[in-house]
């Protein structure tokens, strides 16, 4: 082997020899802080013994499996995606329908309301992401536009921050950053090896950051404004369904096809918690935290919403009610209240 | 996952590259602040400790009798 040259010229073999190396050094990097287990750490925390959660509402009106769902930010309001095409708008207090949109596509896997209340988006088999602005006057559909289009199906979508931008998710393995005004890309995010199933936006203070889960079983940290991933998480065995920010910012929770819900944290770089039980052998489609980040609410295909408590890393209870899996779920945005949304055709409101 | 060129495994390299240069704390340390955190605001998350009145519940089951 012949010493190092003055000049560093790059070649294929270099680079994947570098590449092993750096894997290497990572990974006895991130070994050597492991000083200590989360559920260790928390085994002088009491228990939660109170837990009185339970069903509220039943939101019926979908004729299909319901893929998506997400909370108006007045704490109220619910909007919902089907796989039939259909986009319902819920009064959550009384469970009246308030909108009924037919999508010109089946498999409306991803929606989402603008931080106004003013908007929604949706998108699915279609590629697209389409923003409906919602009024009570007319026909929410007459002032539909699509902002942005995918080369495969969008599997998600959120606005951050602002109703003038819309990030999406899709089978075609990148993000995308979009200007909800002009119908422009603004930044695409390419990294996942295989279809993006989730994105979360981490809490408003550090606001450029956001996660993304995949079917190549990553979990990725991206810079909104660069495009590039600052950080990576491999763990899972199987598609990364879900991914939601603990509510501190420094850590994800991530739900699996493995059957497994996960805790990476950043700083660390590394994961700290797995909430399993040998007898859990389904996958989850959709994790959430609760407002202080104690529990992590799991949607399962076995029907059930398994309740994990993060820093003990128990499963402090179980939510029967629907009768197919358990697609989507989110915590309302004041905390108080859980929605579930399943392939069993309905919603429901836990509180 | 088979990489064609070598601009994608320049891509994959600088990536490690970053990583690699990453500042990290210890899982004690880490850990250690998102108990705090729990801590301080689990008073306030009313999926853990319930209402203080189901009345403020928001969700709570509309009552068919009232109380004169």
């Amino acid at each position: 082997m012949s010493s190092d040259s003055c000049v560093k010229e790059e070649t294929i073999e270099s680079l994947i020899k570098e590449a092993e190396q750096l894997k290497i050094k990572l990974e006895d990097e991130r070994q050597k802080l492991n000083d200590v287990t989360l559920a260790a750490v928390a085994e002088r925390l009491e228990v939660i013994n109170y837990m009185n959660i339970k069903p509220r509402r039943t939101l019926k009106g979908h004729q299909a499996k319901v893929l998506c769902s997400d909370w108006s930010p007045d704490k109220r309001h619910i909007v919902s995606s089907s796989q039939d095409g259909k986009m319902i708008i819920w009064d959550a207090f009384t469970t009246n329908k308030e909108h009924a949109v037919t999508m010109p596509t089946t498999w409306v896997m991803a929606c989402a309301y603008a931080p106004s209340g003013n908007l929604v988006a949706c998108g699915g088999l279609d590629n697209k992401v389409t923003v409906y602005p919602l009024s009570l006057d007319e026909d929410v559909s007459l002032k539909k536009k699509t902002v942005g289009t995918h080369t495969s199906y969008t599997s998600c979508c959120l606005f951050p921050n602002s109703d003038q931008q819309i990030l999406t998710g899709s089978g075609d393995s990148t993000c995308a950053l979009w200007d909800v005004e002009s119908g422009q890309l603004i930044q695409s995010f390419h990294g996942h090896a295989a279809d993006v199933m989730s994105i979360d936006l981490a809490p408003s203070e550090i606001g450029n950051t956001f996660v993304s889960g995949s079917c190549d079983k990553m979990v990725f940290i991206w810079d909104m404004r660069s495009g590039q991933c600052v950080q990576s998480f491999e763990g899972h065995e199987s598609d990364v369904n879900s991914v939601k920010f603990h509510s501190s910012g420094d850590a994800v929770g991530t739900g699996s096809d493995d059957a497994t819900c996960r805790l990476f944290d950043l700083r660390a770089d590394r994961e700290v918690a797995i909430y399993s039980k040998e007898s859990i052998i389904f996958g989850v489609n959709a994790v959430d935290f609760s407002v202080s980040g104690r529990l992590l609410f799991a949607g399962y295909n076995d029907y059930t919403v398994n309740v994990w408590d993060t820093l003990k890393c128990v499963r402090v209870c179980l939510l029967y009610g629907h009768e197919n899996r358990v697609s989507c779920l989110q915590v309302s945005p004041d905390g108080t209240a859980l929605s579930t949304g399943s392939w069993d055709c309905t919603l429901r409101v836990w509180a | 996952m088979v990489v064609s060129n070598i601009q994608q495994q320049r891509a994959i390299t600088e990536q490690l590259r970053r990583e690699a240069a990453i500042k990290r704390i210890p899982v004690s340390e880490a850990v250690a602040d998102i108990v705090k955190y729990i801590q301080e605001h689990e008073q306030d998350d009313c999926l853990v400790v319930g209402f203080s009145n189901q009345r403020v519940n928001p969700f709570r089951e509309k009552s068919s009798c009232t109380v004169v």
